[in-house]
Parts: C-alpha cells; structure tokens; sequence
C-alpha cells in the first residue's frame, strides 16, 4: 500500500513539475536557513571536552590594584571582576598541590624553528608551553609516540610535541619520534606527533582569539622559562615591572593559563579552599591587597561567563527558524490549494471504495516526499554555505555537519512536511465525493 | 466600492487567509528586525579610526638569527629597515611601532596627572618613532610632535617625552591644553607631555578606544614591527617590494604582512556575516512569500472561475475583476500588516532582551510595510488578471 501511495505521490508531483520545483525549493531554502544557522550557534554553544570537561576547571586570583577592580570591557565598575590570568610565582605555588588529579599552568609564545634541510628556511611559528597533563585533560590525539613524562617536566628537559602539519612539513609525515629539532638556540628531541586535530573553540586558552587552530609547537613549561621565553599572548599587569626576565618571573603580571583537574565536587571544595588559603597567606606578606576573590571555574561556566555564543548568532539562529516558519506556512498554502484543485480525481477514488484514511495517507505521504527532498537539498546547500562561514570565521573550513545537526535537519524537514501538510491532507480526505461527482 | 462581499468571501475561506495573513505577518516581523540588524552592524562599522586605513600596510620582521639576541644590533637594524622601506617607491611614510590599528586591542597602562587630584586613568599605550602621526595621518593639533632627540631606548629611562592623544587630554584635564603638563607612572618615572594629536579611535576590550599614550621610542624586543603608509593605488607594488628590501638589510628573518584593510575586516567578521545572512534572508523570504502569495491567489480564482463567470455574465466588468481580487489582497494584507507589527515589536523585544539586539526604528517599519503593499499588489496582479479574463460564458456550463 505505501508502496502505491508513493507512486501515486511521485505521479502526483510529476504532473505539475515548476509547482513541485517552487514547494520543494521553499522547504530547501527554509531548512538551510535554520540549519545553517543553527549549526553556526551549536558549535559555538557545544561542549568541547564532552564527559571530561566538568571535571576542568579555570583557576584565578585577584591579585589587582586595591584601588580600582580588574576592568571589564563595561567600565570597570564590577568589583568582583578577576584579572582572567595568573602570574608565575603563584602559578608555580599553586602547582604544590595534589588535589588536582591533573593540572597543567600554560602560555603561548613564537619558538623559531630550524627545519635540518640546509635548504630550507628557519622560521617562526606559535608554540604552546604546558605540562605533560595538558595532553590528556584535553583529549589531545596523538599519531606517533606521547606526552613527554612528569619527569621530563620536573627536570625541563628539552623534548618537544609537534603537530600533524608540521610533521608533515619537516619530516614528510614519517614517525619522526626520537628525532631531533633545533628550536631557537637549543635542541630538542621529538616525544609525539599529534593527529590531526582542531576543535573549534580552543577552549585551553580562551583569553584571546579562541576559534584560532591549536599551536603547532609543545614544550615542557619549565624549559621555556629556562630559556627566557615570554609568554606571548595577553598579559596584564599594574605595578612597575623591571626589564630583566627574572624580574618578570618575581612579578604580579598575569599573563598564564592555569587549569586544574578535579575528581569529584568535594575536592573542588577542598581546592578552593587551597587556593584561599594560599592567597591568605600571602596577603600576610603585603600582596594581594584586594578582598579576597579566588575563583575555579568550570569550563563550561567558563565559557558561558566570556559569552563565547555571541548574541548575534541567537539572533541570526531565530531569524532562520521563523523564515523556515514562513516556508512552512507557504507550503501549506499551496498544497492545499493542489489537493483542492484535485477534487474530481479523488471524488472517483472514493467512489471506487478509497476510504478516507487511505486518502489522507497518500497526502500526507506527497507532503512528507516534498518535505524530505527539500530537507536533503537544503543540507547539501547548508554544507556549502558553512564553509563559506567557516572560512569568514577562522580561515579554514572546520565547521561542518555533524550527526547530530544531520539527524536534527533531517527530524526539521520531516516536521516542516508533516505539519504544514496535515490540515491540507485532512481537507483533502472530507472532501464529499457526491457533490463532485455531479458534474 | 463591493467590501461587504469581499469580506464574507473571505470569512468562507478563513484557512487561506489565515495562512497568508500568518504569512505576511512573519514576513514584516523577520525582514523589519533583519533590516534593523544589519542598520545596526552597519552604524558599528561607519566608526571612523581617524587614520588613512586604506593606504596602511603592517610589516612585522621576526628574527632567526643569533645576532639578533643583541639589542644595539636590534635597534640599529630597525632603524635602517625604517629608511629602507622609505626607499620604496609609492611609500609616503613608515613608522616603527608596536601600535596596529582595528586589531581589536593593543596594549595599555594607568597614568596619573602630576599635581592632579590623584585618581588613575587608564589609556592605550604605545611605542612609536616619529613618523607615527605622518604615517596614521593624524595631526597635532597643539603643542609639538615627538623628534628623533627625544627618543631614548635606555629600558630604565625615568623621565619621557609623550604625545597623547585629544580623546586622552579630554579625560584627564578636563578642558585645559594638556602641553607641558606630566604624566606619573605607576614606577614613578615621570612623562612630559609635549603634544597632543587628533584624532584616535582604536577598538580595545576596555573603554579606552579614544585614548592613547605615545612614547618615543624604538620597538624591536621581539622582532620589529613597521606600519606603511603609501600613496593611494600603491598598495600592491609596495607589498611586493618589501619583503625584498628587508631582506637586503638582514636576511637572518621572516617576515609577516598584512594590510590594514584586512584586519579591519576581520575586526568586522561577525558584522559582515551578519549583514551578508540578513541581506539573504531578506531577499528570500520576500521570493518566498510573493510566490505563496501567487500560488494561493492562483488556485482561489481556480476555485471561483464559476462564480467569477457569473458575475461577468451578470454585468461586471473585466476592471471590476481585477479590482475584486485586488482588493480582496489588500484587505488580507493588512490584517497580516496589522498583526505583523505586533509581531515585530514582540520578537524585538525578544532579540533586545536575550541578545544584543537594539530597540526598532519605527521608519523601518513603515518601509517593511510599504514593501509588502508592494509585493502583494505585484504578487496577485497576475492571477487577478487571468479571473478577469475569465470569459461569462462560463456561467452558461455545467451546473
């Protein structure tokens, strides 16, 4: 029976081709509208780290001017705004505890690379100094090899992760662990090759650019500071600061990443209270001058308090779901005046012992077909107008569908369908064959 | 003119109005708050930095070699990549600075005016040789310019001598000119201020978008960066040339451009994205909702060719036709019409509460409205012209 009912759909939709074209095109635009959009919103919104990141959570202090709060981008009048930053002498100390399952303080800066092909250029690119946690409380993938070990932490030794890309430009793609690598003026020895990876939102550092790709560089934190690097991204900073590189390490400049790992709500309590106690105690000592303000957040809360899902995408996500509106209305609009204009056909099918269920099916079967075929083609314009996106956002082409948005535009298009074919399927099963058949 | 029998028609076919004044109502409420997104992205984006953007190029020289690692060698490098790049035909002036303008931040610092009343101010800060108003293309509007002898790299100089931006001289002294008075910094080293230049607008994270501090001074701690202003149309010669020019001074480096455009561009990305999806569903939904509005209209004179017949036959003319169904879209319209504004203002209200949307101009209201008058006469002429073609003979068939 369905069988039939789809041919008498397909036959249906065949006999009126440019009205078929103009339905089936209203649904495409409206569902790639929505999912466009919506998938814009979603990666944004998603949880990057899903199943770890309730256990990751962002450390920082307030160790700001006592007269006036760290400033937000509102005026400076919060007084609970925390400077979004740790300096190193208190990352370090903070570092003592083992609370923390895993943690890991961080932060960008350029290393300069020395490719060993004679021919080719050295050159400069963004590399991230971490401890050897940093790998596994992110669920970064490896190819070849793996973080470096605690040990090599504690002793800054001078071993290096590199990602898929520049494995591939140095060393042809081949498993290059245990090979060396001339970073600025020393050498390193290769522990891992990353797969290929890039999440969306950077979400280890998010205080500035955080759609940017991971950096393709890793070395032990304690080596980069054994070599003077300074940390490259934001730092901010309101006392004097000396020019030497140890007077920066004695600073209260607050340009590092810290993140901690924690097992279970009660040791997350226990951390602040850590965290606390540390601060207390060096108020004693004349720092930290302003009330005291220690926060540990998790990633999720994180990210929601830096708003990294934009008020414009909501903006645009709702746009797109109430022009998918309107294409469903449209929609309803012109099948039930098809059905309507199908009268005389029907009226002989219920004379010839249709029942009015088996009408209202094949209706609703020619509504779903359209809905579908429009739900497909508007996903595979979608594809193409997030790439579009994709490339404005961050320069490469990393948004795309995922299952989930897949399953969610395919369930839009068939309730788009469903609905908007629904009361002209019904209108089309009450119709009085007597009245009809007159004629 | 025949409103009584137009509004009854309508009450027997309340589904099809309904959907289509359902229709225009979203219609009005999406296109008049889509328009008012993009106004708003638009107005963001009209701000003005005050500098020649168009014709400023950002070249940042990243050092490999070990010579770099001395800082006398750093500084007399920098100085001769700023003459190498004046060599360049087109280059109407260079600037070595750690300032790049719409990056969306830079780098600030709290001053305190000497003898004030003591309150911190907080203001962007930046490093620059000279050439730093000749190359944005801003003037100094009081007092004089910073020269090449107040340039002092010495890192534990006490005293300075600064330009600072009109926005700055506002905030701080309220009023007074700013030239000759000083500046304390938080390590007590003390900056004279000896110009003051208009204008300056960068973005920042903070409100400090119109202040700005200008120390003379070399920057070139972690490889140098350079801005380029050219003569216009000479853009891309220039940017050919200057990696090779650099090169010829010291070749131990790599080097990063980008034009000012670009990263004002990318400062705007979400903006642009916005105007660029607005813009489409605009259109769209328009095409959309004129077709469902042909469609329906088409399959109602279907429907009435009997009656429409009828009334031929019974005297009315081919005008009074037309009229009929012209009419009778125009009263649907503006229930939609009617309907749609509250929707407008509601969902306005939606997008001002939970996003960062901005209250609605009543002006785009009028014109949404104007436009689906417009779209609605355009959208039924079509079909109402076939049911005045409808020929009376019809009424003599069937029935």
């Amino acid at each position: 029976m369905f069988a039939y009912n789809l041919r008498i759909a397909i036959k249906s939709l065949r006999r009126h081709p440019l009205l078929t074209g103009v339905i089936i095109a209203g649904i495409a635009l409206g569902i790639c509208a929505s999912t466009t959009f919506t998938t814009v919103r979603h990666m944004f919104a998603r949880d990057p780290l899903p199943g770890r990141s309730s256990r990751i959570f962002y450390v920082r202090m307030d160790n700001w001017d006592p007269a006036t709060p760290y400033p937000d981008d509102g005026g400076g009048t919060n007084p609970h705004h925390v400077p979004p930053q740790v300096a190193y002498r208190d990352a370090m100390e903070l570092m003592r505890s083992n609370i923390p399952v895993r943690q890991s303080v961080m932060f960008a800066a350029n290393v300069i690379v020395f490719p060993e092909k004679r021919a080719a250029r050295p050159y400069s690119d963004r590399g991230r100094m971490v401890f050897s946690d940093f790998f596994t409380m992110f669920g970064v993938p490896f190819h070849y090899g793996g973080p470096w070990d605690r040990r090599a932490d504690a002793k800054a030794e001078q071993v290096a992760v590199i990602d898929d890309a520049t494995n591939q430009k140095l060393f042809g793609g081949t498993n290059s662990v245990g090979k060396r690598l001339r970073l600025g003026t020393r050498d390193f020895t290769i522990v891992g090759v990353l797969a290929p990876w890039r999440p969306f939102i950077r979400m280890y550092d998010v205080t500035q650019n955080f759609v940017q790709q991971p950096e393709p560089i890793y070395l032990p934190f304690n080596t980069a500071i054994s070599m003077e690097i300074r940390p490259g991204g934001n730092s901010d900073g309101w006392k004097p600061v000396g020019p030497t590189y140890r007077d920066f390490l004695a600073s209260d400049v607050d340009c590092l990443q810290f993140w901690v790992e924690l097992r279970s709500p009660t040791d997350r309590a226990s951390y602040q209270t850590f965290v606390d106690n540390y601060v207390r105690q060096e108020k004693t000592k004349g720092r930290f001058p302003r009330p005291l303000n220690n926060q540990v957040t998790s990633l999720l809360d994180l990210l929601k308090e830096i708003g990294i899902v934009r008020p414009a995408m909501t903006a645009m996500a709702v746009m797109s779901i109430l022009f998918l509106i309107i294409c469903s209305l449209n929609l309803t609009g012109l099948l039930l005046g098809k059905f309507l204009s199908r009268a005389p056909e029907l009226s002989v099918r219920r004379a010839l012992g249709a029942t009015r269920g088996d009408i209202f099916l094949q209706h609703l079967i020619e509504c779903e077909l359209v809905g579908v075929a429009g739900g497909v083609i508007g996903m595979l314009l979608s594809l193409g107008v997030l790439r579009f996106i994709a490339k404005f956002i961050t320069a490469t082409t990393v948004i795309s569908l995922d299952p989930e948005m897949i399953l969610a535009a395919l369930f839009l298009s068939l309730v788009a369908g469903g609905i908007a074919g629904l009361y002209p399927a019904w209108r089309a099963c009450k119709l009085q064959p007597a009245v009809q058949l007159k004629v | 003119m025949e409103i009584g029998p137009i509004v009854r028609a309508l009450t027997r076919n309340r589904t099809r109005v309904l959907l289509i004044v359902l229709q225009i109502a979203i219609t009005l409420a999406v296109v008049t708050n889509a328009v008012n997104m993009i106004a708003t992205e638009r107005t963001k984006m009209k701000q003005a930095s005050g500098f020649d953007d168009d014709n400023l190029l950002w070249v940042f020289s990243r050092p490999f070699a070990d010579s770099f690692g001395d800082r006398a060698f750093r500084i007399t490098t920098t100085r001769s990549d700023v003459r190498a790049l004046r060599t360049i035909p087109g280059v109407k002036s260079v600037v070595n600075t750690n300032f790049i303008p719409w990056q969306g931040g830079g780098s600030s610092g709290e001053v305190k005016a000497a003898g004030g009343d003591g309150s911190s101010y907080r203001t962007q800060e930046y490093t620059a040789s000279p050439a730093f108003t000749d190359t944005l293309g801003v003037k100094i509007v009081s007092g004089r310019n910073i020269g090449e002898g107040d340039i002092n790299d010495e890192p534990n100089a006490t005293t300075a001598n600064v330009i600072i931006s009109r926005g700055l001289e506002r905030l701080i002294f309220k009023g007074q000119s700013a030239v000759g008075k000083q500046f304390i910094e938080p390590d007590n080293s003390v900056d004279t201020i000896v110009g003051v230049f208009d204008p300056f607008y960068n973005p920042y994270g903070w409100p400090i978008h119109e202040y700005c501090l200008v120390y003379p001074g070399t920057v070139a701690r972690n490889g140098a960066l350079f801005l380029v202003r050219v003569n216009p149309g000479a853009m891309k010669s220039v940017s050919q040339a200057v990696e090779k020019k650099l090169l010829s001074v010291n070749d131990g480096r790599n080097f990063e451009m980008r034009t000012i455009s670009e990263v004002r561009d990318k400062y705007f990305t979400e903006g642009r994205i916005v105007i660029m999806a607005m813009t489409a569903v605009i259109i769209l939904i328009v095409i959309v909702t004129g077709l469902g509005i042909v469609g329906v209209t088409s399959f109602s004179v279907t429907e009435r060719k009997k009656q429409i017949g009828t009334r031929r036959a019974l005297g009315a003319t081919k005008s009074a036709i037309l009229r009929y169904f012209l009419m009778e879209n125009w009263l649907i319209t503006n229930s939609g019409v009617l309907l749609g504004i509250l929707l407008a203002y509601g969902l306005n209200y939606l997008l001002v509460t939970h996003t960062s949307g901005v209250k609605l101009d009543w002006r785009y209201l009028i014109a949404g409205v104007t436009l689906l008058w417009v779209q609605g006469i355009v959208a039924t002429l079509v079909p109402a012209m076939r049911a005045a073609a409808v020929s009376p003979v019809i009424a003599t068939r069937g029935v």
